[in-house]
Order: C-alpha cells, then structure tokens, then sequence
C-alpha cells in the first residue's frame, strides 16, 4: 500500500512549495484592493512563514529539533524559477526544518489578538513577497522535478515529496500538464510524488475545493490544474473531512479561486503525510 | 474472610524506540512499597513524542502518584506541585524561540497507577490513556485472564488518546478516566505496560498465540526481554518505547497442614 510509510529522522517528509512570484500577485485576494493594502503576495509570504513556523514547532523535541521534515520554497515569475528563501539560506532548494528554525531571515515583533487584548508575539521571517514577470509555470515543475528527484534517490524508502504550487494565472510558458505529470512519475517506494495545486482567487467568486471530477471547473485553464493534482491520500481525505470540507474518493489536491481561509486549510491538509504518529 | 498477606515481587523490563538512544526513551515508571510491605504503589506513564519535555513530565507524573496516598479519581486533582515543578525545570533553562513556543504547549503523558494491598489482597487501578493493566491467573495450564484495563482489544489502540497535560487542561477530562478494582489470589501475574507491547500481547492473545505463560515463566532476565522485543519487531510490534511491568506473587509455599 503506498503511502504509509512513517515519518522519521531516518525517513523524514518532504514539503516543495511552488511560488507564483508574478506581478498579477500584487493585487489583493478577490480583485479589488485589500483593505489593509496587503497584496496577495504579501498574505501568501505571512501565510508560509506561519506554515514553517508551525512545522519548526512541531518537530521542536525539549530543547532541540528534530529533522522529519525538509522543506523547499521556490518562487517563479520572470520566466524564470528559483531558490526563494532568503539570508544565509538563500540559493537553497531543501533545506532540514532544524536547519531552517535556526536561520530564519528576521524575527519580527507582530501584534496577536487574543481574549485578553493585543499581545505582541515573534515573527519568523524566512520569505518575504516578491512579484515581477510572467508565469512560467511548465519551468516551475521542471525545476520541482529536479530538486525532487535527487531528494527521492536519497530517501528512496520514505514518504514520498508533497510538491503544493501556488499560483493565481494561467501558465505562461505552455501547457504545465505534462511537467506536471513527468514530476509526478517520480516516486519513491511508497509511492508516487504528490502534486497539489491552490489556485489564488482574482475574483469574488466562490471556491471550489478538492473536486473529484473537472466538470464544474470554469474554464481550460481550471481544468488543467486539476489535471496536474494528485489524488489525495486517505489520511488527507480524512483530515479535509475534519476542517469540514467535502470530499470523496478520487478528490484531487486542488483548490480553485482559494480565499486565504483555504489556502491555509489546504496548507494543513497537505502538509500531514499518513502516519505521523502524535506520540 | 481472612488472607495470608501477598508477598510481590515487581521487576520492570524496558527499551528505547529501536533507533533512538537510550536518552530519547520517554516512558517512566516508579514503585513505593508501602510501610511493612502491607502494600505496594507502582505508575507506569508513556510521555507523548510530540511533546517537549515529556519524559520530565512522565517521570513527575508517576513519581506523584507512587509519593501520595490517593487511590481513585482525586489522584489528578493533586497534580499541582509537579505541573510547577515542570513548568519551573523548563522555563529556567535557556531554550531557542521554537522550543519556548513548544513548551508553552505543555507535556503529555499517558498514565495508569495500581495501588495493591497485600493483607486483603485487594487492588485499585485507574488510568488515563492507553498503558494497560493485565490481570492472569496460574489456574490453568495456559493461564487464564482475569482482566485487561482500561482497553481489552487491540483494535482500541488509536493515534490519539487522551492524555494527562503538564497544563492545566481546560477541557473536562474525567469523563477520560477509568478505574477499576479487583483482588489477587496466590500466584497470579499483573501486568503493567505502555501501549505498543500491551497492543502486540492482546493481539497474541486475541489470534490464539498468547504469552502469558512465558511473561510468568521465563522472562527473568533484561536479555529475555530484549529477545522478546527483537522477536516481536519482526512479528508486528509497532516500533515505540516499551515497558513492561511485572507483579507476581512470591509467597513462601506453606506445607500443607496435617490432619490432626
């Protein structure tokens, strides 16, 4: 059965997030502008730094911290993709959460609303927003099937990589389905890499979560990001089901016109690989 | 009703996750005899991995238990002074921020505690969580059991149990806890477990292909333990921390009395 290997220092988890770094990402979630200023760029970068954040935490053991994850984030936009974490991480493309909670960019000081009034908390920073170019997308997955690959010949018995790409616009460089596909054929023994894609919303239209078949996605463009996600595994399935979300057998990892709310949903569906045993 | 007074022997046999040193091993117990003998308290805790600090809490919690006199369900309102001591032993050392974040979140740990009396030969366990107690008897050649607390299936065994917090929880959590009470004859075995060996021996147990004569019999020594886990691992125990605890009567044999 694929998809059951467990998570260890021995055989840690793999997480690749796919940036879309493209100028379209300085407009606010649904189109208009925030009310805040924020961009989606701007909430994405907070909404990863949580992300790492809360995977650094996980994995903290007593006064150290222990290495079952190892993350990537690469960012593409002006026909190009690369590295996207910055400071003394900069120009790497995997990088062990031990590794990454010791160096984050900055730690900054951010208001936190709480029951009693507003608590000021730190920040980690490890990927600041940046937006510039086009899509290039099909560069994207060629990219996350490079760095996938040397990953998976060095932990062929391990879970294999969750590559989540990010995007709110069409491909600019070509059809991405068959990068897609040459990055999902990579594998290791417990199985085949997992590629799941959020779609950022442009517009005020409502989402449409974890679709089994593309009959009710909009236009071509939907269609072939569903055709690049990954069925999701069963402990996925099981933890859409707890946030509330409907699913059924054959759900794909795939959101359309995400508000931030499900990106941070998927996010957490997408980052709990079957077996992490809470104790 | 009067009783010859139990005389208990109590060994514990344990190993570390296979892969993790002897340092990361996380479960803990403890054993206080009772004044004279007359009784005997032993805590056998299981701290969680995903927890910090969770071996100082598991040892903290059996010691609370072992150190008081409190047999039922006001054991874990008197959880107080080791939740301080665990808060004062973490927040004194110097920890990098995601550790300081972790441990705001607090140890957990499963727990189960027996209080045996030796002269009624009465006995009192509760628990929270999934260490699990095994009552046999040596009436029968294959030995019977007498009972399993708190869980009695090996599919009971899940991801997430619910666990006694080095926090204050503020969720309800004596619909949580279990108790139960019962008596010992001459030559039964108790056993005291954490959940990955309790879950591997009611598996046995349910398929046919118990153990229960070997734990009395043979096991004496920590390399027969550690031939046991070795068998095991390659017979479906989920890798984890083990601990086995081991109660049995040892009673001087009396000559039977002669007919006057």
């Amino acid at each position: 059965m694929p998809y059951k290997a467990d998570i260890s220092r021995k055989n840690p988890g793999c997480f690749l997030f796919l940036v879309d770094q493209s100028e379209s990402m300085e407009d606010a979630f649904g189109g208009a502008g925030g009310a805040d200023g924020s961009s989606k760029a701007d909430e994405l970068a907070t909404i990863l730094n949580k992300l790492i954040h809360n995977l650094s935490i996980r994995c903290a053991k007593s006064d150290s911290i222990y290495d079952y994850f190892h993350v990537g984030v690469l960012g593409y936009g002006e026909d190009t993709c690369r590295p996207a974490l910055g400071g003394e991480l900069a120009g790497r493309t995997m990088v062990p959460i031990s590794e990454l909670a010791d160096k984050p960019l900055r730690i900054e000081e951010r208001t936190k609303k709480t029951d009693d009034g507003d608590q000021t908390v730190k920040f980690p920073v490890w990927f600041d927003p940046y937006m510039k170019g086009s899509t290039p997308m099909c560069a994207a997955f060629k990219k996350a099937a490079e760095v996938v690959r040397t990953w998976t010949e060095e932990h062929s018995t391990g879970f294999p990589p969750i590559v989540i790409n990010i995007t709110d616009g069409e491909s600019t460089d070509g059809d991405p389905v068959p990068d897609a596909r040459t990055l999902t054929s990579l594998s290791t023994e417990d199985g085949s890499v997992l590629l799941f894609n959020i779609h950022l919303s442009s517009t005020a239209g409502d989402p449409i979560e974890l679709p089994a078949k593309p009959k009710k996605l909009p236009d071509e463009f939907a269609k072939q990001l569903f055709e690049c996600s990954s069925p999701l595994t069963p402990f996925m399935l099981s933890r859409a089901t707890e946030l509330g979300m409907t699913v059924e057998d054959g759900s794909r990892g795939f959101i359309f016109n995400a508000q931030p709310m499900q990106v941070i949903h998927f996010l957490d569906i997408g980052t709990r690989p079957a077996n992490v045993r809470l104790r | 009703m009067t009783h010859k007074m139990l005389h208990l022997a109590i060994e514990q046999f344990s190993c570390p996750k296979l892969g993790n040193s002897p340092e990361e091993y996380e479960d803990a117990w403890s054993w206080r005899p009772l004044k004279g003998n007359e009784g005997h308290r032993i805590a056998i805790t299981d701290g969680a991995t995903e927890s910090s600090f969770a071996k100082l809490w598991a040892i903290l919690l059996a010691e609370s238990y072992t150190r008081g006199v409190d047999t039922g369900l006001d054991f874990f309102d008197t959880l107080a002074p080791a939740r301080r001591l665990w808060q004062r032993r973490v927040s004194t050392r110097q920890l990098p921020w995601f550790a300081v974040e972790k441990a705001k979140a607090g140890a957990f740990a499963a727990f189960l505690g027996l209080h045996v009396d030796c002269k009624s030969q009465n006995w009192r366990a509760l628990a929270m969580g999934d260490c699990c107690l095994f009552q046999l008897d040596n009436a029968q050649p294959d030995m019977r059991v007498v009972q399993l607390f708190p869980l009695s299936h090996s599919s009971e065994f899940s991801m997430g149990p619910f666990l006694v917090g080095s926090k204050v929880d503020p969720h309800p959590m004596h619909e949580h806890l279990k108790v139960i009470e019962g008596s010992l004859r001459p030559d039964d075995m108790l056993l005291l477990t954490t959940d990955a060996i309790a879950a591997w021996l009611l598996k046995r147990h349910e398929e046919g292909r118990p153990l229960w004569k070997w734990l009395y019999r043979r096991l004496r020594t920590t390399e027969d333990f550690a031939g046991l886990v070795e068998y095991a691992r390659k017979n479906g125990l989920r890798n984890d921390d083990l601990t086995l605890v081991r109660v049995l009567d040892r009673s001087p044999v009396q000559p039977p009395k002669e007919k006057a």
